[in-house]
């Protein structure tokens, strides 16, 4: 065979400057898990619910403009208050806030499922096959390498969820035909964004940091799954059994989604509508009252009753129980998990400083 | 800025890097005091607990094809890291190209390709790809680092299987493969760490071949790691002898193996054995070997010495050799004299 006869030329090309070396990794390592099905498969059914979310925000907005083309699908509307029916601006804000809510919750499920079909092969397959001098004998450093790998889990996560998220609220601000829109809901816009940034940072690098500990990328998979499902589960007992505040925090997918509610402020959106179904309650009962016979509550003025507890209202307006924490004890658990992960990145991967 | 371009400039905050310094006429010997400098170290020092892998390292190397051998344990990959800025060093310092390695450890990689010993090739990557990569590693632009990944694959000769997985090589291949995303990127520098351990003796030639191609005609020095001393004599002009973290032997192949006193092989016509006596009359050290003797002279004396002895005894010399040691006996000497 001959070799050399092809010549050889010398290369004097410009390179890139080294504030974006990590784009390479990150690049390369996408490249790679889109070569695998399952990837292409999570991320195409990750968009389900991306446009459920369009779809409800273009219904109502839609629905603002009294627009002919909902006639068909009015019946959709039917249980909603009048005012509500009335007045659909007014409760804009709401109805977006909790539809993003219920996107993120849903797309936090998937999220998990991303970063575990994506994540335990990214430091663990180079560990597993010596590649570590493939990396640190170029001119890069550890942070880039680090950078790199986490860009991989946010360009998956960002693809699956905040894209479509803020596809979604284009979609709904183009439909609503109405400035104002940007007004009532930057917020959504905004917290979207800062969420996708916190899920990216506080997942991409615990993934990172448990593929450190093992060269089986099944076993890391399999630690990402305890450290979810069981998590939840205990979380859960805790809660049946301890009954105590900080219960839980134990569960991660908890403190990711107590962090989104804070960031897109699903309290207030819940307590507009909230007043709604207790007006909506007392009106009932008054006007019950009203029709009893033997003038039995007529012509009295009998004190209204005492306002309702969150625990009567309908499911979608209440704040699940495991939500009702303050947020920055999650705030706290996620920043404690990022301090650890950074830390056994930096211990595990310690460039080739090592006797061997 | 998005674009820069890496010139290999002489560091002008390097301490070391200054012909006229004092540190530099003090440290580097006189035979390499008039070329360029590959690398250069001073005192450098580097321990991992209680072990001393580098034990104030003082070495100056010129450019070429220089081979570094030395037993396990000798400090030898310990100070290829050193030399790329990838270890933090206890004390002491040095330049590779001009460049300092404790302060510019990024510029220093950037000039010099390095194939380590270990397979380092993650699974389900086509060979264009892998040295494609590497190149983006290295700061190129995609679509250069592509179109390069194809020239040098087929100047290392796997044109025909850059597509194929790289998990289907061959050793022999996947050395070459190593080969090609070291030099991806045009390195005035390429460090070699054991590249034909584990080789059928054909792709051991090739990858020597290569090794040599890359010194002698591509311009490009090298450091060239084995236990194996035809394959550093095969390529390298220019030896170092590492030992317990310090520099037992260093110079030109010829200067090491050249022998402390002018020696002969000898070969004569009649009697070998009254010739040998004839001569260690005259002062040389004569060993016989089978048929042939093997002469050392005496200090300050030339081959006149052989001349007169065949006309003293009337005898026909055959065959006469100078002789000189092989890399092996250096090897030896410095590790025995080291013990």
């Amino acid at each position: 065979m001959p070799i050399f006869d092809q010549g050889y030329q010398h290369w004097r090309g410009a390179v890139s400057g080294h504030a974006w070396r990590w784009l390479a990794v990150t690049r390369q390592g996408v490249r790679q898990q889109m070569r695998r099905r399952r990837t292409k498969w999570l991320i195409a059914t990750a968009f389900v619910p991306a446009l459920m979310l369009a779809a409800v925000l273009v219904f109502w907005g839609l629905l603002e403009q009294q627009s002919r083309l909902l006639e068909p699908l009015m019946f959709l509307v039917r249980g909603l208050p009048d005012e509500v029916r009335m007045g659909p601006k007014a409760y804009r804000s709401a109805v977006w806030t909790l539809a993003f809510n219920q996107f993120f919750l849903v797309e936090t499920f998937f999220t998990m499922l991303l970063v575990l079909a994506v994540g335990p092969d990214l430091v663990s397959q180079d560990l597993r096959f010596n590649a570590m001098p493939l990396y640190f004998s170029r001119p890069i450093r550890r942070v880039d390498y680090f950078l790199g790998k986490l860009g991989v889990i946010g360009c998956f996560i960002a693809a699956a969820s905040v894209a479509p998220a803020v596809v979604a609220y284009a979609l709904g601000f183009a439909f609503s035909l109405d400035v104002s829109v940007f007004r009532d809901t930057w917020r959504l816009l905004a917290g979207s964004i800062v969420f996708g940034l916190v899920i990216v940072v506080s997942a991409g690098s615990l993934m990172l940091a448990i593929s450190s500990l093992s060269r089986n990328s099944r076993l890391v998979g399999a630690v990402w799954i305890g450290l979810w499902v069981v998590g939840n589960m205990t979380a859960e007992v805790l809660e049946n059994s301890v009954r105590r505040d900080w219960c839980p925090l134990v569960s991660y997918a908890t403190n990711l989604h107590r962090l989104h509610e804070e960031a897109l402020d699903t309290a207030s959106a819940r307590q507009k509508f909230l007043a709604l179904w207790a007006a909506g309650r007392d009106t009932g009962q008054e006007a019950l009252r009203a029709s009893l016979p033997f003038g039995r509550g007529r012509g009295r003025r009998r004190p209204l009753p005492p306002p309702p507890s969150e625990d009567e209202a309908p499911l979608l307006l209440r704040t699940p129980e495991n939500l009702r924490h303050p947020w920055t004890w999650s705030a706290g658990v996620l920043g404690g998990l990022f301090v650890l992960s950074a830390w056994t990145l930096s211990t595990r991967i310690k460039s080739m400083d090592r006797l061997r | 800025m998005w674009k820069e371009t890496v010139e290999p400039t002489a560091s002008p905050d390097a301490q070391y890097s200054s012909r006229d310094n004092e540190w530099f006429k003090a440290h580097v010997p006189d035979y390499a005091q008039g070329h360029p400098m590959l690398f250069d170290l001073a005192n450098l020092t580097k321990t991992y607990g209680r072990i001393t892998a580098l034990r104030d390292l003082t070495v100056a190397v010129p450019e070429g094809a220089i081979g570094l051998l030395g037993p396990n344990g000798a400090g030898k990959t310990t100070m290829i890291r050193a030399l790329m800025g990838l270890i933090r060093v206890d004390a002491g310092g040095g330049n590779v190209l001009g460049l300092d390695i404790r302060r510019r450890p990024l510029q220093v990689r950037q000039l010099v390709g390095f194939v380590p010993e270990d397979e380092c090739l993650f699974p389900g990557v086509d060979g264009v790809e892998f040295v494609a990569y590497a190149g983006e590693l290295s700061g190129m632009a995609r679509t250069d680092a592509m179109q390069r990944a194809h020239e040098v694959l087929d100047y290392v000769g796997l044109g025909e299987a850059r597509y194929r997985k790289v998990d289907s090589y061959s050793t022999g291949m996947k050395q070459r493969l190593k080969i090609a995303s070291a030099i991806v990127h045009d390195p005035r520098m390429v460090i070699l760490d054991e590249p034909t351990n584990g080789m059928d003796p054909a792709g051991r030639i090739e990858v020597l071949e290569l090794a040599r191609d890359l010194s002698r005609n591509k311009g490009m020095s090298l450091l060239f790691s084995s236990h194996l001393m035809p394959d550093v004599e095969a390529v390298c002009n220019y030896v170092l002898v590492m030992g317990r973290g310090r520099v037992l032997a260093q110079g030109s192949l010829a200067e090491l193996t050249r022998a402390d006193r002018p020696a002969f092989e000898i070969r004569v016509k009649e009697d070998a054995n009254a010739f040998g006596r004839h001569l260690a009359n005259l002062g040389c050290q004569v060993e016989t070997r089978d048929d042939s003797l093997r002469v050392e002279l005496p200090e300050g004396e030339a081959t006149a010495t052989l001349w007169r002895a065949t006309l003293d005894l009337g005898e026909q010399i055959r065959s006469l050799k100078p002789v000189r040691n092989t890399l092996e006996e250096v090897f030896l000497k410095a590790v025995e004299e080291l013990a």
